[in-house]
């Protein structure tokens, strides 16, 4: 299997190599473009765009966890709550977050504010809406059983409520990290803030095309690595999730 | 008379909320002197000229037409090699890292590489689209169409159905409260890839206006494309769900009954 | 007589002209009967007529809408912590996410007992329901059915409790699962000196059970009729069944359910 994985990945640099005999103007080598990214992993500039970039996701998706969790489960606890939100919540988490870049350069500049604001005004609807869902969804004979156990409120909380959602928010938080990134890219690229998409955007103008493809992989490395965090935190964390049974 | 007063608290209950929210910025904004927060009344208004009637067909045509065709191809492209590699689990192990490396592209990142590539038009924003709403389709569809249930399969088998037969009438419908999932991300990702794309070169669509707005600090201009990318969002959204309710009339009705308390 | 005697006299559980409805659905209608301390009870009566209303109501997990309930002669309002309640389901009433040990001990755990001490006690009933041999760290989802089963079962032991209500316990194992989860149950009740309050649907599974049966019938639901068992404390699942007054039991509880059905109004399904 290793060999046959192997195998298609070199197809697809094989691929990309003959693409850049056809067209050598815009597309370098492979060869030439790892060239280039090893030639960058000595400078300070990749790692301060990857530092900026990494930093910003950060500050995005733990802002996103810290509130929206929270108040999704709290809105989700209470049918008024859930009833007087829905429509809010359904238009503005369908305002698409680079709507707010201009605002957020009026206010700021092409600054990490500006892209925070585009990013956590994008993050964060997955992670409440599927909190709320989460909350509705807990398991009503479970709640039978703390009752007729008289498990305390804080037990409830800590061995039956919060390990009853933790999957539902666990869906909600994968597709928050990938679209965090896609946005922070985004808000770089499009806004002009310090960090790879604005390296990417720089290498273009400058025509540097072996640059921009090397920016262009360590992009990719990004995304490789937040899709490896939160595939670890599943594994932790549902180990006992269907999805994640192994051989019963 | 007992239904009509249950609609009209639940839609009381559902709107007290926005109507707040609207008449707090209506009156907060009303004498505003920022430059960066304009009333709300003109906001409506530059609104109103730009995004309704005429102007509003010639506005969003391009953009719309780059959402449609993108996204379109995405689910039509997500669908087919999502089905291939579900079915054959060599394949798709074979093809798993590849695949992973270049989801993880994030979608606008490529902009500049499909300018270099195909240059700025029409057709560069709609790969550029389909190339990063593809994803959660494919992902969805193989997922779906993997975990179909086995039993199904061997009742298809052995009502000797074929298997183009088989993935129409049995594996696709069962993976299509998955693939629909899918479609919803796309869908969102879709939209910010198509403004970010149109913010370059071109002339005419949502996202060139929203930028040259910003850029000539036409602030009420600007307010009023965000609305416009608002409702366009959420009128999208709405017939999203449309689709899906008509599509997976059976699936909604099942989970309810799935989910009705059991005692 | 002082007041603890009357406590003691009166009998562990009792429902008084109890009645319920959800909105305009009447479910339960008139619904008196005791159960005895150290009596082994079994309501019966088909699918959907109301056998879990009626559960949830005696456990105070749900106020009827009508009449009222009594622990021990005291009215009830909210689970009283000498009852403990075996799920209709396992597979939704045991934590997926935890394990065997936790499950049963986590009761006793939230009723302040140290971590070894729960420990100690939940594997003590893991071995009384036959479990001593399975791996405590085990999910519940790694066990079979009737394991499972047998799990749930030993949560409401460790909890210590003088009565114990079961809602249909083994609706959803196989028959000779279930003809052995029935003989452990009423060892326990023996040997422990539980009181046991257990719904079924299945006629002979309560005629086998109990000591008496309260069968129910019609729509809205009332007790069709009490019926004292006097098979004895002895049951044995093939000598049991093979006796004439066994028979003939099972010929009357099916009689008394199918006749008001048939000749009430029709009783709405499930
Ligand atoms: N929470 C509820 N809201 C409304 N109706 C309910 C509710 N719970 C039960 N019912 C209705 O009450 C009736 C009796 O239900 P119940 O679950 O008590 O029956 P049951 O005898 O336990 O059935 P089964 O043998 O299938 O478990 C059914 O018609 C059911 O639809
Ligand atoms: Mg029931």
């Amino acid at each position: 299997m290793v060999l046959a994985q192997l195998g298609v990945i070199a197809l697809a640099v094989g691929l990309w190599w003959y693409l850049s005999g056809v067209a050598p103007g815009s597309v370098p080598s492979p060869v030439r473009t790892f060239a280039e990214l090893g030639a960058l992993v000595g400078t300070g500039a990749l790692w301060t765009a990857v530092a900026q970039t990494s930093a910003a996701w950060l500050i995005g998706i733990a802002v996103c966890t810290l509130v929206g969790i929270p108040a999704g489960l709290l809105i989700g606890a209470s049918r008024i709550a859930t009833d007087s939100t829905r429509l809010t919540i359904d238009f503005v988490r369908n305002i698409p977050p680079v709507a707010l870049v201009p605002l957020g350069l009026l206010l700021w500049g092409p600054t990490r504010n500006m892209v925070l604001l585009l990013v956590i005004s994008g993050t964060i609807w997955p992670i409440v809406i599927q909190s709320i869902y989460a909350s509705r969804q807990a398991e009503p004979q479970l709640r039978d059983v703390a009752r007729v156990f008289h498990l305390g409120r804080r037990w409830w909380l800590t061995h039956i409520f919060l390990p009853g959602v933790t999957p539902f928010v666990m869906t909600g938080l994968r597709v928050a990290a990938t679209i965090c990134l896609l946005l922070t890219i985004t808000g770089e690229l499009f806004g002009g803030a310090p960090g790879v998409g604005t390296q990417i955007q720089n290498a273009q103008i400058g025509n540097d095309n072996p640059q921009m493809y090397a920016y262009v992989v360590v992009a990719a490395l990004l995304g490789l690595l937040v899709n490896s965090l939160i595939w670890i935190a599943q594994r932790r964390l549902l180990r006992w999730h269907p999805s994640f049974r192994k051989g019963s | 008379m007992r239904t009509a007063r249950r609609w009209l608290y639940s839609s009381a209950i559902e709107l007290w909320l926005p109507v707040l929210l609207l008449a707090a910025w209506w009156f907060a904004s009303q004498d505003s002197l920022s430059p960066y927060f304009p009333s709300l009344r003109y906001i409506l208004d530059s609104f109103r000229q730009d995004w309704l009637g005429a102007n509003a067909i010639r506005n969003l045509r391009p953009s719309l037409t780059v959402l449609a065709a993108g996204f379109g191809l995405a689910v039509v492209a997500g669908v087919a090699v999502g089905a291939v590699l579900g079915l054959s689990r060599r394949t798709e192990r074979a093809t798993r890292p590849l695949l992973e490396l270049v989801r993880a592209v994030p979608g606008v990142a490529l902009l500049p590489v499909f300018i270099a590539l195909i240059g700025i038009g029409t057709d560069m924003k709609i790969l550029l689209v389909a190339s990063g709403a593809v994803w959660p389709v494919l992902l969805n569809t193989t997922d779906g169409v993997r975990s179909t249930e086995p039993l199904l399969i061997d009742m298809a088998v052995s009502y000797g159905m074929g298997r183009w037969r088989r993935l129409r009438s049995i594996i696709l419908p069962a993976a299509a409260p998955q693939i629909f999932a899918g479609a919803r991300t796309a869908l969102a990702i879709s939209v910010i890839i198509m403004v970010v794309s149109e913010t370059v070169g071109s002339q005419g669509g949502i996202g060139y206006f929203l930028l040259a707005a910003q850029r000539s600090f036409q602030i009420t201009d600007m307010w009023g494309t965000i609305i416009a990318l608002g409702v366009l969002g959420y009128l999208l959204n709405v017939l999203f769900r449309l689709t899906e309710a008509i599509v997976l009339r059976w699936h909604r009705l099942y989970q309810a009954r799935l989910s009705a308390p059991r005692r | 007589m002082t007041q603890v005697d009357q406590r003691i006299a009166a009998p562990a559980l009792e429902a008084a002209a109890l009645g319920h409805h959800y909105g305009e659905h009447h479910v339960l209608k008139d619904i008196s009967f005791e159960v005895g301390t150290g009596e082994f009870v079994c309501i019966v009566g088909p699918s959907g007529v109301g056998k879990t209303t009626l559960l949830r109501c005696l456990s105070g997990l749900q106020d009827p809408s009508v009449g009222s309930v009594r622990f021990r002669g005291a009215q009830v309002a909210g689970p009283p912590r000498e009852l403990a309640l075996v799920f209709q389901d396992y597979s939704r009433s045991l934590l997926p996410w935890a394990s065997v040990l936790d499950n049963v001990s986590l009761p006793l755990r939230a009723g302040g007992m140290r971590k070894r001490a729960a420990g100690e006690a939940a594997r003590a009933a893991l071995g009384e329901v036959g479990l001593g041999g399975a791996d405590p760290s085990a999910y519940p989802w790694q066990l079979s059915g009737g394991m499972q089963q047998r799990v749930a079962i030993a949560r409401a032991l460790a909890y210590q409790p003088s009565i114990v209500l079961m809602d249909e316990p083994f609706a959803s194992v196989d028959a000779q699962t279930r003809a052995d989860l029935e003989d452990l149950v009423r060892r326990l009740q023996v040997d422990l000196g539980l009181t046991v309050l257990l719904v079924t649907h299945d006629i002979d599974e309560a005629v086998y059970l109990a000591d008496r049966i309260v069968a129910l019938a019609g729509s809205p639901a009332g007790v069709a009729e009490v019926v004292t068992v006097g098979l004895g404390p002895e049951r044995d699942q093939l000598d049991t069944k093979l006796l004439p007054r066994f028979a003939e039991l099972r010929a009357h509880v099916y009689r008394l359910i199918r006749g008001a059905r048939t000749s009430g109004p029709v009783t709405t399904e499930e």
